[in-house]
């Protein structure tokens, strides 16, 4: 052949990768310790990505922190998240529904490398933070734009649980995700990931707002701003509170209120004495925290979020109709929703249990009633402030356990042989986690679900005693208890990144060695970033995952679906998304390797950097 | 709103037809003329969604230097002189020296950013007057700020902890990778693409399997107490560490940092105003736990820009390239589409009416029959029902006369239903929804738009232009339009320079609501005489004619799609007519 440049770059490439495992072997050289100028431009350097649904995080590998976090949601259309956890019925709304996602995504995608990062996609190698529930065809969907439109040499998903226990130095334990749309507890083993022992609950991010605003509007105070500067002009009725209009709780006022506002209290009083708060006596249960209006409310308000548009915007509708029909003294409403009442229940239940102050936060006024001079101001009530995350902590619902709970839950689910280390290994990680006072509060929960007396079986046993008799010489069933087989584990419950392990001992529970050992003894990340961080570790140390090149990639799809589509083929509206090859690795679609369990991903340790080697 | 007209990049699918325009994705494959670029070499109209960018240099939006490639990663795309950014309202802060001890105001401010003053110097923000001595950040230099920064950042928590964790893992996993190339066979059945038997990669993979509980024998991890210490110790050792991993000791513990932990929980208790609380875009690009305090921020260094290069996806070629220095904004090359593609401007006369009152409206009113009401309703708005005429002006940037023919393009629905079939068949939802809400009428056949030419060339050339016409129209509008009404709302309005004001006319539905909003195909054709416009032949004077002197081998088409949006349907029982 004429091209000495062919055999020579062939010689090159493997090249490429030798230095690397040197470097990763041959730990004296002073290669490591120089690591911050390792590669003069730092295209060795892979970008991790964590696209969550709300909030991406962004940078190089090899950094301690990310380079740029921006909010991609879709926020001039009422949007409150890149993608929701219900899609479209149909295939004309799901397609259309695809569509604009994926020129979301394109756009959110563009703007990681051309505006934060500022680099060259095509030279750099990208390791995508995915979370274990991440929806396929958005995985895909992102490869696809990865590869086609940017050109990214090579793509490696890296499940987030695993990345963020990295990020603290393990390879075990039980990750708790608190997201945004989603909360999911994933235990993983020696940096395998058990995904069939997944737990997933919906009380998330996404809830929490919700539940928030639903309090603000019922139990919220507004003031509008001044009719008129005029000091002598003020008219009274601008010095007495109104009624929260829905309009003001726009996304962003309610992002600032969670952020700037909100915390989580301890725990509540333990069951009996809610039961005897006459508030609750009505719908007494085991685990009161719940009555069971809730899922009315809750309802009402889930079933319009997966609307396709502005459901926002119906959101706060369906809350301020019946706001609206009563006036400002709700007491004298003629017909009292469900949900308000149950509102008002949780109202007088939270108010006696928080101390928090009061605070006025300003707010843009309605745009309807722009009479006003300057901003109006809403007053948060303290124990919203201090107990709206308690919706996040409300248990007992089989489809949407607590936060702790959910934990409980994967818990179970695991080998009797690891439930201990486990337990004894938990680690808080997400957006959510940022409030406060929540891992606190959640060791807390842990604790008290797995030590809560079980109701007492006397009267009912007595009574099958006195009344059956088939069950006479029969020992008396003991009262169902979920969690009845981890309950010995409460001792040796420990989040890892628990930032006062010592306070929430107070529990009456003594710990073991082991999970004092353990608790609060993980590098002080902040939870939201221990992902990317685990990430940007995992980078620096060659084991990003599987990659998958583009070479690779172009071959699956027939290099067809390239920017810039043949212009006269007139045939094609829709086939493009069908198209997703199966060479996205995922645990859901796992080729079971044979014989072997179902956990792929820690040989790939070891087999890292001979992938790195074959796609350099 | 303005009536808006923007063109179609066909980028985001592979279909050669444009995306119904109501559909909300479509947003995306259209985009302002003056996004958009235009490759020479594939003939096609390329978009800020399908360049591929490349960085041609790196500066500082506020110092304006350029920062060569190689210290921009160093420095993390932040300028690394002294350009700084309040973290509270983001503006730029400024080095200003402590207070001389005695000196009066005056002479003090006024000598404030020049060279002169007290030793300590500090980065103050001029808008909300927040300085970083605050934060107890001072400096003994004015200059060279990042560098002295550089110190504390480098030994900030964050990446020292992460150097630990590095060298954590490291040793791990270099025995895992020297296990893994001494024994052959588990490595190769674990690598998920080496080709091996699989029955061979079976039985292997199942012997490596870990049994959870028991632990791999792995004699290169020096595992303590060799393969039979795991089930002799007592049941808690057994468990303790069953993953072969050492015991990672952090650096800093977040049991002791202590934030997000009961403290703050305690803070935002007895908190008195929100703003105390650092909002979330101050705190979360820091990934350690830090105070949630604003008054703890510290000074953002500037992120740098960049100059993009703008490449072609397909074939490669440069579309855009910025000159090198930061100060200037020229381009070596730069071509867009602006300067390919007649530009279009779309706009309702009936919107305009209060702006002109005189002749144009009366007899536009008179002409046509039912706008009598149309007076009233003096907002841009198109009420249904209703009948309006829209004008087009389009603008050739070619050296060279065009032809152009415009087409809507049909929707995949049944278009261009009369609004009395729409009125006399509609009556559940399903139905108003399937019909066309409007129709479009265009004028069908080619016009011609004028060569660009330097402004004072058009002066004697207006008589040309309107000797042959020799289409439909005479462009002097004001005297045609009355004598022949309706139909000249419709065809070539005007001409006027190198630019054709074309006539069309929608019809709204009865029941028709949403946006007034369709694609149109444009396809001009010109004459193709090579990268070099060779002749000087705008004064030519039969420009528009198809049998122009050179004939067909030397004219070419191009087409284009676009999405005109008019507006809104206003409802009709909003504003009932008669």
């Amino acid at each position: 052949m004429s091209a000495p440049g062919t055999p020579r770059a062939r010689v090159a490439e493997p090249a490429t990768p030798i230095p690397a495992r040197i470097g990763s072997t041959v730990q004296s050289s002073p290669h490591y310790t120089t690591t911050r100028r390792h590669s003069l431009y730092g295209t060795e350097d892979r970008i991790i990505l964590d696209p969550g649904s709300r909030i991406w995080k962004v940078g190089f590998s090899g950094e301690g922190r990310p380079r740029d976090v921006m909010l991609v949601a879709d926020s001039q259309h009422g949007e409150t998240s890149l993608w929701k956890l219900t899609r479209l019925e149909g295939d004309v709304g799901m397609e259309e529904q695809e569509r604009m996602l994926e020129a979301m995504l394109q756009d959110r995608l563009r703007a990681v490398f051309h505006d934060s990062l500022l680099t060259d996609p095509k030279s750099r190698k990208v390791i995508i933070v995915e979370n274990a529930l991440l929806p396929l065809y958005i995985k895909e969907m992102i490869a696809r734009i990865l590869f086609n439109n940017l050109q990214v040499p090579s793509i490696s998903f890296a499940s987030s649980h695993l990345l963020a226990l990295l990020g603290v130095g393990r390879i075990t334990g039980l990750v708790l995700d608190c997201g945004y749309l989603e909360s999911t507890a994933l235990p993983l083993f020696a940096s395998r990931p058990l995904f069939p022992n997944l737990r997933t609950t919906p009380l998330a991010g996404a809830r929490l707002t919700n539940h928030l605003r639903a309090l603000l509007l019922y139990f919220g105070e507004y003031y509008p701003p001044l009719t008129s500067l005029g000091g002598s002009a003020n008219t009274p009725a601008a010095s007495h509170p109104k009624r929260v209009p829905a309009e003001i709780l726009t996304d962003a006022v309610m992002e600032e209120i969670k952020m700037r506002c909100c915390f989580v209290g301890p725990a509540l009083d333990d069951a009996e004495n809610l039961t005897g708060s006459p508030a609750l006596e009505a719908d007494s249960s085991v685990e009161l925290e719940v009555p069971p209006s809730d899922m009315s409310i809750e309802d009402s308000e889930a079933s319009h979020s997966p609307s396709h548009r502005a459901s926002m915007d119906v959101d706060m509708a369906s809350v301020s109709v019946p706001s609206g029909s009563t006036s400002l003294s709700v007491d004298a409403a003629p017909h009292v929703r469900q949900g308000e009442a149950y509102l008002r229940k949780l109202r007088k239940m939270y108010e006696r249990n928080s101390t928090a102050t009061n605070l006025a936060f300003k707010v843009v006024p309605p745009p309807g009633s722009q009479t006003g001079t300057g901003r109006g101001t809403l007053i948060v009530p303290g124990w919203i402030r201090e107990r709206g995350a308690e919706v996040l902590f409300d248990g007992g619902d089989v489809d949407e356990s607590s936060v702790a709970e959910v934990i409980l839950d994967a818990l179970l689910k695991v080998p009797v042989d690891l439930r201990k280390t486990l337990a004894s290994s938990i680690l808080v990680v997400g957006g959510t986690p940022m409030l406060p006072g929540f891992i606190p509060r959640l060791h807390a929960e842990l604790i008290q679900a797995l030590t809560r007396p079980l109701p007492s079986p006397s009267p009912r046993t007595s009574r099958a005693r006195n009344t059956s008799t088939r069950n006479a010489n029969k020992p008396n069933p003991p009262p169902y208890d979920h969690y009845a087989s981890i309950r010995p584990l409460a001792p040796h419950i420990a989040i890892l990144n628990n930032p006062s392990p010592d306070s929430s001992s107070a529990t009456g529970v003594v710990r073991s060695s082991r999970a004092s050992a353990h608790a609060g003894k993980a590098p002080a990340f902040t939870p939201a970033v221990l992902p990317w961080v685990g990430g940007s570790l995992a980078g620096a140390l060659k084991i990003g995952g599987e990659e998958i090149a583009r070479e690779k990639w172009d071959e699956a799809t027939g290099g067809q679906d390239d920017e810039i589509g043949p212009d006269e083929s007139m045939e094609v509206v829709d086939e493009r998304p069908r198209r997703a090859p199966h060479i996205l690795p995922d645990w859901s679609r796992a080729p079971l390797l044979p014989g072997a369990p179902p956990a792929p991903r820690p040989q790939q340790l070891p087999a890292m950097s001979q992938q790195a080697a074959v796609g350099a | 709103m303005a009536p808006s007209v923007n063109y179609h990049c066909p980028c985001l699918s592979s279909a050669a037809t444009p995306p119904p325009p109501n559909l909300p994705s479509s947003s995306y494959s259209f985009h302002p003329l003056h996004t958009l670029y235009f490759c020479e070499e594939c003939d096609a109209v390329r978009c800020n969604r399908c360049v591929s960018v490349e960085v041609s240099g790196y500066y500082c939006p506020n110092c304006l230097f350029e920062v060569p490639s190689a210290s921009v990663r160093a420095e993390k795309n932040r300028c690394a002189r002294n350009c700084f950014q309040c973290p509270h309202c983001r503006n730029t802060l400024s080095v200003v020296p402590s207070d001389p001890p005695d000196a009066g105001d005056l002479t003090s401010s006024t000598i404030q950013i020049g060279s002169i003053g007290e030793p300590p110097f500090f980065l103050y923000c001029n808008y909300c007057r927040w300085d970083s001595a605050e934060v107890g950040i001072t400096f003994e230099k004015p200059t060279g700020l990042a560098l002295q920064l550089q110190k504390t950042e480098d030994s900030a928590p964050d990446s020292l902890e992460f150097e630990r964790l590095k060298e954590h893992f490291e040793p791990f996993l270099r025995a895992s990778s020297l296990s893994a190339s001494t024994s052959h066979l588990p490595s190769t059945s674990h690598a998920p693409h080496t080709h091996t038997n699989p029955i061979t990669a079976a039985a292997s993979s199942a012997l490596a399997r870990d049994i959870p509980g028991v632990g791999k024998y792995n004699p290169s991890l020096g595992r303590s107490g060799g393969p039979g210490g795991g089930g002799g110790r007592s049941g808690r050792d057994r468990t303790a560490n069953k993953d072969e991993m050492p015991e990672y000791r952090s650096r800093v513990q977040i049991g002791g940092a202590g934030s997000g932990g009961d403290e703050d929980a305690d803070l935002m208790r007895h908190l008195e105003v929100p703003a105390e609380i650092a909002r979330l875009e101050q705190r979360w690009v820091s990934s350690w736990a830090t105070s949630l305090q604003s008054k703890h921020l510290k000074p953002l260094r500037i992120p740098l820009h960049s100059k993009p290069t703008k490449r072609c996806p397909s074939c490669r070629h440069i579309l855009i390239k910025p000159e090198q220095k930061a100060q200037s904004v020229k381009y070596k090359i730069k071509l867009v589409a602006a300067n390919y593609l007649p530009a279009i401007t779309a706009h309702l006369p009936h919107a305009q009416i209060p702006k002109r009152p005189v002749a144009l409206k009366s007899s536009v009113t008179s002409s046509t029959g039912p706008p009598a009401a149309e007076e009233d309703t003096a907002e841009p708005t198109m009420v249904a029902g209703k009948t309006y005429p829209f004008q087009l002006a389009l603008t050739n940037p070619l050296y060279d006369p065009i032809h152009v023919r415009l087409a809507v393009q049909r929707a995949p629905l049944p278009p261009q239903l009369q609004s009395q079939d729409t009125a006399g068949t509609t009556d559940k939802e399903k139905e108003k929804t399937r019909r066309p809400p409007f129709a479009v009428s265009l004028p069908t056949s080619a016009f011609p738009i004028a060569a660009f030419a330097e402004a004072w060339e058009y002066e004697d050339e207006e008589e040309l232009f309107d000797e042959d016409g020799g289409l439909v129209d005479k462009s002097s509008p004001a005297k045609d339009r009355a004598g022949k009404g309706k139909t000249k709302t419709v065809g070539v309005l005007e001409k006027k320079a190198n630019c054709t004001v074309v006539g069309g006319e929608v019809v709204i539905g009865r029941e028709g609501r949403g946006d007034v909003k369709f694609n149109m195909l444009v396809s001009y054709t010109y004459r193709s005489d090579d990268p070099a416009p060779s002749d000087g032949g705008e004064g030519d004077v039969e420009p528009r004619s198809p049998t122009a002197p050179k004939a067909a081998p030397e004219m070419k088409t191009f087409s284009f799609f676009t999405v005109v949006d008019l507006g809104v349907i206003v409802p009709k029982d909003e504003t009932k007519v008669e």
